[in-house]
């Protein structure tokens, strides 16, 4: 479980996240929604420590993460994997390679054995056949699916995705999220997902949070969304013509 | 501008003590440093090799038509190409070459990472990502580089034969025997040495500037450049220091 707890964050005089709290469940799909620029990514990357905030604490599992020092850091790592908005895979890698390459640092399984881990994590996320292709001869959607496969590599605790269908069409989107949602169930991972596509929302928001410039707005779930009285949100959700439909439905 | 150069030069040192951090493992530091020895140093050797071959020969004339004076000896046409290469060219000329080469070949490999948020999924793994990628082009760089001033000297020296031989300018007993003549093997050592530090500026700055880039494929192109321009600077400022300190 990660819990946040008065999280502030400025660049200069911009001041990006104010008294953010904020609790993420295991095994759900936590969303982290907001329009552009509402603070989602400062906000992720703080939660997993590529941005230090000014004030507040990040808990994971009881422990802050202020208070942890490199090599415990670097431990607390190990049990997270992160899915990136363009998968940044590694281009000196092949599809296997990156997926394998967290094992190289933290394992001390046979060759054999990193590679039965790497392909049955492959399988997965429905990737075959590409273990020597390199990440620029993949479609985005199969980036994507390598990316998570190396996410849940070394079997994570946490996992963070930021914009996982972005750029995608609406078919291998809807993919992208039921693997997420499936693997989040199967290993009862603690999963984040910082998104503003409603399909996403919609199908797999088992915990929502709403951001608007940089505090939390509202928080609820992919059935009581179409519901709120919140008018920022009402906005947002309203932006998407389906979702506008079920909301003048509902009403 | 002080105050920018003191703040990037403890910026600089801070990222060294990142990259000079224990490896995870040390089997994965040796597998890319020996990648990185091909790609920084095997990949200089023909552009190293044809530069020295040419100067060589270009040292050779130039010498030999400035030494018309009958009492001095042409045998000196050889001991002065030989000192030339070995004190100057070898090392600083070459490194000025190979802050182009290497630098920029550094620089934006390690910022295009950067910007593709491939070191962030590297840090977000536990991995020290500049002690994976920086540590082994450092250590390959700064190690392995004499050996290419070595390969240089011997490619100048050769170049400057062919030319002594295909154009009969001194005999070619001459040239040799004003290469043996007053041998100092220390020379080698400095000239080694101040090729290694050299390499090692070229290296650290080019990956600082790479590790750090920001704005897009723009900022990858303006680190590439920051890095020839600062290494170029500092190649020829420390050249200053080191001879004072060594040969004075």
């Amino acid at each position: 479980m990660i819990k946040v707890e008065h999280l502030y964050k400025s660049f200069g005089d911009l001041q990006v996240l104010r008294d953010i709290n904020l609790d993420f469940e295991a095994g759900k799909c936590n969303m982290i929604i907001g329009a552009s620029g509402s603070g989602k990514t400062v906000l992720l990357k703080n939660l997993i420590g590529l941005l230090e905030p000014d004030s507040g604490e990040i808990w994971y599992g009881g422990k802050k993460l202020s208070d942890m020092g490199y090599e415990e850091k670097s431990r607390l790592r190990q049990k997270i994997g992160v899915l990136f908005q363009g998968a940044a895979l590694f281009d000196f890698e092949t599809v296997l390679g990156n997926v394998i390459f967290p094992m190289n640092f933290f394992t001390d399984w046979t060759e054999k054995e990193k590679v039965e881990r790497a392909r049955f994590c492959l399988d997965r996320v429905n990737v075959s056949g590409a273990d020597n292709r390199y990440p620029s001869e993949l479609s985005g959607g199969m980036q994507k699916r390598v990316g998570i496969a190396r996410a849940i590599a070394l079997n994570p605790d946490f996992l963070f995705c930021d914009e996982p269908n972005s750029g995608l069409d609406p078919y291998t989107a809807s993919l992208i999220d039921n693997l997420i949602h499936g693997i989040t169930e199967e290993f009862n991972i603690t999963t984040v997902i910082n998104t503003h596509d409603m399909n996403s929302i919609l199908e797999i928001g088992d915990s929502i949070e709403f951001i608007c410039n940089g505090t939390v707005l509202w928080k609820g779930d992919r059935h009581s969304i179409m519901h709120t009285s919140c008018r920022e949100l009402r906005t947002f959700v309203g932006a998407n013509v389906l979702a506008r439909h079920m909301i003048d439905e509902s009403e | 501008m002080i105050r920018r150069f003191l703040e990037a030069a403890g910026s600089w040192c801070l990222f060294l003590r990142m990259v000079f951090r224990r490896p995870e493992k040390w089997k994965i530091f040796w597998k890319q440093f020996v990648i990185e020895t091909d790609k920084l140093i095997l990949s200089s050797i023909i552009i190293v090799g044809v530069i020295s071959v040419f100067i060589g020969g270009v040292l050779v004339i130039q010498t030999a038509s400035n030494m018309s004076n009958p009492m001095l000896d042409r045998m000196l046409v050889g001991y002065m190409v030989r000192e030339t290469l070995v004190l100057e060219f070898c090392s600083t000329v070459v490194a000025l070459i190979l802050a182009g080469k290497m630098g920029s070949n550094i620089a934006s490999e390690i910022g295009s990472m950067r910007i593709s948020g491939q070191i962030d999924a590297m840090d977000m793994m536990g991995v020290n990502s500049a002690g994976f990628l920086v540590l082994p082009k450092v250590m390959s760089a700064t190690l392995l580089s004499p050996l290419l001033m070595l390969f240089s000297f011997a490619l100048g020296i050769f170049g400057g034969w062919c030319v002594v031989e295909m154009t009969e300018i001194i005999p070619a007993a001459k040239y040799i025997a004003g290469l043996k003549y007053a041998y100092n093997g220390f020379y080698v050592f400095y000239s080694g040495f101040k090729m290694a530090l050299f390499c090692f500026l070229i290296s650290s700055i080019s990956a600082y500037n790479g590790y750090y880039a920001e704005g897009g494929s723009l900022g990858v192109g303006a680190s590439s450049t920051r890095s020839i321009v600062v290494t170029s600077i500092l190649i020829l400022l420390f050249d200053l220091i080191v001879t004072q300190l060594m040969l004075y």
